[in-house]
């Protein structure tokens, strides 16, 4: 009996030395990323099951976005210049700017901004679609309120979401500006998950996710 | 080793003429033997408490999502809307079709099928609910003829082209009309598992068996 205490006690401080020191860090699985069909810069669709097994880092604006309008490109364009530096073990990742003003931001136009900020196409899409998909996609799915004044102007949160290869929501950020070290260690969590997270170590991934080894 | 110790020489003891005295060093040599054993078998004890306490590890795509799954609001077959909160207190297993499809929602129907009959009684405590992706040719009658077709208490569930583009969109489905093939809707296969509370638990991508499904389904509503 006293044998049976004694081990009982040793699995709750063996589980209680996980939770603390947390030696696998995941991030959470917070939700469904959108389904979703849009159209890109060059006018071919684009859809979520396109990237499937890519890492995916999505934002939101409209381009004649001037002035005081939060910049969410200009961060990605630092982000894109950083990829390379990023050990994601060989999995893809690819850049999503959704505009949320079709009436203006044709492929054309789109085609033309991403020019100017002198985007990588090859993994950066500039997509938008049918004012009810966008919102959908950006208002009820990712949750993000953005609203168009009498003037034409947006009103918008500046946002950026990460969604994994399995299409789920892995993190949020309500900023402009992103911490580019931070992105680079959610893009690297979730890469080394997946390409860990096979046999007997899935167990240890999911028992991560499982106590809540979220990184601080 | 016993035979060591027999071959000792006694030496004339100072207390109890009855004990054999070992030398010290011997003692502990004796000791550490002891106590390795009982480590080896506190360390085999634990190793199987911990497979014994295991979590169990899912097959499907598991989440713990802080958030609720979305509700909606749609026709169902039997004609009268239903929403997805009405469910709760069941585990909801959503897949999104449509009637004409070809390939993969007979398929996947028919996994279903299957997985509930494995699961035996647990299955009363779920509910298969098919949302059509082509709400203009799949009515609620057609619907209701076609999931019976695999399972009586199947659901089929159809609603205006929005509303079917808001659902659809909220759980992570894509669809599109296939340009090539008139008729023929592409879309998401995944298999969605809302838990009795209304939280989305479980993804079951393709490619699952029918049994794995099942176990995962009994775990989650254990």
């Amino acid at each position: 009996m006293r044998f049976g205490y004694g081990v009982l006690a040793l699995l709750v401080v063996a589980l209680l030395t996980f939770t603390i020191f947390q030696p696998i860090q995941v991030l959470p699985r917070i939700g469904l990323g959108p389904g979703f069909s849009f159209v890109d810069q060059n006018g071919n669709h684009l859809t979520n099951e396109d990237l499937r097994g890519h890492l995916v880092l999505y934002t939101f604006t409209y381009t004649s976005c001037q002035g005081d309008c939060p910049q969410t490109s200009r961060t990605l364009q630092l982000v894109q210049a950083q990829l390379d530096q990023i050990n994601t073990r060989g999995l893809p990742v690819d850049l999503v700017t959704i505009s949320f003003d079709p009436a203006r931001d044709t492929p054309q136009q789109l085609a033309a901004f991403a020019h100017q900020l002198g985007a990588d196409l090859t993994n950066w899409h500039f997509v938008t679609g049918e004012p009810a998909a966008l919102k959908n996609v950006i208002g009820s799915s990712f949750g993000f309120y953005y609203n168009q004044a009498a003037d034409g102007t947006f009103t918008f949160d500046p946002a950026f979401v990460l969604v994994d290869g399995v299409g789920i929501v892995r993190a949020k950020y309500r900023t402009a500006e992103l911490d580019l070290a931070l992105v680079q260690r959610d893009l690297e969590l979730i890469a080394t998950e997946a390409q860990n997270s096979q046999g007997a170590a899935r167990l240890a991934y999911e028992a991560a996710h499982l106590f809540l080894c979220y990184p601080k | 080793m016993n035979q060591q110790i027999a071959e000792e020489p006694t030496r004339p003891s100072q207390g109890d003429i009855n004990m054999p005295r070992t030398p010290k060093s011997r003692y502990t040599l004796r000791r550490f033997w002891q106590m390795r054993s009982l480590l080896v078998l506190a360390v085999a004890i634990l190793g199987a408490g911990f497979w014994w306490l295991r979590p169990y590890q899912f097959h499907g795509v598991y989440l713990q999502s802080p958030e609720r799954a979305p509700n909606f609001t749609l026709i169902a077959s039997a004609g009268a809307p239903v929403q997805l909160r009405d469910f709760q207190g069941k585990t909801v297993v959503l897949f999104f079709g449509y009637t004409a499809c070809p390939d993969i929602c007979p398929l996947r129907l028919a996994e279903l099928k299957q997985t509930m009959k494995l699961l035996g009684e647990a299955a009363n405590q779920v509910q298969v609910v098919l949302v059509t992706v082509d709400p203009l040719h799949d009515t609620a009658a057609h619907l209701k003829r076609y999931v019976s077709a695999f399972d009586p208490s199947f659901l089929g569930m159809t609603g205006s082209p929005a509303q079917i583009d808001a659902v659809a969109t909220q759980f992570g489905i894509f669809y599109d009309p296939e340009p090539a093939n008139v008729g023929t809707i592409s879309h998401t296969g995944t298999i969605t598992v809302i838990d009795a509370a209304g939280y989305v638990r479980l993804l079951f991508p393709a490619g699952l068996s029918t049994a794995e499904m099942a176990q995962d389904l009994a775990q989650l509503i254990r």
